[in-house]
């Protein structure tokens, strides 16, 4: 029997995207600790729109654009389907994503914001069809699903995106463009980010683990019960915005994650690799952390009239910073190495090195000691205006988000070697 | 671990090829091909050994390595013969498989 079709992407559609991302993990956490005050504030205003969108766009959506080029060709058993589109994609989306935070930062609603927001459609739009015409033809199962449908979502959210930009020059939305905002940004968090991770995860956590049973049911269920509530949600928060409409979704959604949970639950009792590296504990406790900003939209939702704003802004901040960040950090170190390792590796000859050999353990684990309690100070600070205690917090992300960006320069150093 | 019968005539070349093969890690596990228990079976006839072998899932990204890598020290041990690699995914590989020195170092 032949191994599978796929092989290795190039390391131009991947190792560009982990770097352009470490670089913007240390510009979302400088930009905090510059702006500690405004997050006592609204939400809608310069700094914050400016470190959402960095963090969104530059940070999230870029590694996890680089990281799927290496992952959905492994996934659907199918080589890349162009290893020249991601190159196209990828100059057009830094510099679509450096002009839109700008634009956000200085607060212009100009012709920058618009060149910015175009440019990253544009990408987005070329990285979708590359993933798509990827996996058109792969055997259908439900990870593949999930990776096809979160990309669909991030159009949608893109598309929703460029919509409240022109809403602001030409007034075309008949109500409140805050209720727009929280569309676009619930269909980007769980449309995009929650299916994609969940698709990808679903391959490699049984995978990492060796898990030798995976109850796939669940995955099943999860798909079509946050389908379902973002399909609702989309309906609901652009023509109807009923009152009660948001406690069937968010119940869809709940029970989706706990089906996902379960999920996970069971890969982990019957892995059989037990011992799980510093990469893998963050991954874990970011999957266990994704309940912080779910308790906050269930207090949102059903214990707040008039919802505080430093709700509404912790609940962003401990998805993004906690859950995304977190994952994030913690699957680099799964990938990344392994991907370097690939391309060291010369025809006919045995690795020396392992992937584990090329990057730093302990640094990793310090890493994770650094970011999570300043995460939670951070996140205390915001719920309960403690400011004082949002300075330690993002002195300790900075520093990790420092240490991050030389561990990843570090690692891809090797290919130079 | 496929059994090793000392009444097998080839018994010390295959010794001698298992314990080749044990130089050959999985690049995410850490761990040789032979504890992982993704050799199947091998087949010496006059000059030619054959390695039947598995992975750990068909979408193993580290595929073409590890047959490859097998290969190669198969050769490096056995150079004036013809070594062909096969992979097969009949019987699917199980946790099972692996061996209890294996099963030791992933902590199971």
């Amino acid at each position: 029997m032949e191994i599978p079709a796929h092989q290795i992407p190039g390391k131009r559609t991947i190792i560009p995207y982990y770097l352009a991302a470490s670089v913007s993990l240390v510009g979302i956490n400088i930009l905090t600790s510059l702006s500690i005050a405004d997050f006592h504030g609204h939400f809608f205003q310069p700094h914050l729109l400016a470190i959402t969108h960095l963090t969104v766009l530059g940070w999230g959506t870029m590694i996890i654009m680089g990281a799927s080029n290496q992952l959905i060709p492994v996934i659907g058993d199918k080589k890349l389907y162009s290893n020249h589109l991601p190159v196209v994609s990828f100059i057009l989306f830094v510099l679509g994503t450096c002009l839109l935070v700008h634009a956000f930062l200085i607060f212009e609603f100009g012709l920058m914001i618009f060149t910015g927001a175009i440019l990253i459609s544009i990408a987005l739009i070329i990285h979708v069809i590359n993933i798509v015409l990827t996996m058109r033809k792969s055997v259908s199962n439900i990870a593949v699903d999930y990776i096809v449908t979160a990309h669909l979502w991030l159009i949608v959210t893109a598309s929703i995106g460029i919509t409240l930009l022109l809403n602001f020059r030409f007034n075309l939305l008949p109500e409140n463009h805050l209720q727009y905002l929280k569309v676009h940004a619930s269909i980007g968090m769980a449309g995009w980010f929650l299916l994609l991770i969940i698709g990808v995860s679903s391959r490699l956590i049984p995978m990492f683990l060796l898990s030798r049973q995976e109850k796939k049911s669940y995955l099943t269920a999860a798909y079509y019960l946050i389908n379902f509530a973002l399909l609702l949600f989309l309906g609901d928060g652009m023509l109807f915005q009923t009152a009660s409409g948001m406690f069937f979704y968010i119940a869809f959604l709940l029970a989706g994650l706990a089906c996902y949970s379960v999920f996970v639950v069971n890969c982990y009792k019957s892995a059989i690799r037990k011992k799980m590296d510093a990469g893998m504990k963050m991954t874990f406790i970011a999957i266990g952390g994704i309940t912080i900003p779910f308790l906050l939209l269930v207090t949102v939702t059903f214990f707040f009239h008039n919802t505080p704003v430093s709700v509404i802004l912790a609940y962003g901040y401990s998805f993004f910073a906690g859950f995304i960040t977190t994952l994030i950090m913690g699957q680099t170190f799964k990938t990344l190495p392994f991907i370097v390792w690939m391309h060291l590796n010369k025809p006919n000859t045995i690795a020396t090195l392992q992937p584990k050999d090329l990057y730093k353990e302990k640094l990793v684990t310090f890493q994770m000691y650094l970011y999570l309690p300043g995460f939670l100070l951070f996140l205390v600070g915001i719920l309960f205006k403690y400011q004082w205690l949002m300075y330690p917090g993002s002195a300790l992300m900075t520093t990790a988000s420092i240490l991050y960006c030389f561990h990843v320069f570090h690692i891809v150093n090797k290919l130079r070697k | 671990m496929i059994p090793l019968n000392i009444t097998d005539q080839h018994y010390q070349d295959k010794c001698l090829l298992m314990g080749m093969l044990s130089t050959v890690k999985d690049p995410e596990l850490d761990l040789n091909v032979v504890d992982l228990g993704l050799i199947y079976n091998i087949t010496i006839v006059e000059n030619n050994i054959n390695i039947l072998m598995t992975l750990s899932t068909p979408a193993c990204p580290a595929a073409d390595y590890l047959k490859a890598a097998v290969e190669l020290v198969a050769k490096e041990a056995f150079k004036e013969s013809i070594i062909t690699v096969d992979i097969t995914f009949e019987p699917k590989w199980s946790g099972d498989m692996i061996s209890e020195a294996g099963r030791a170092e992933l902590g199971w």
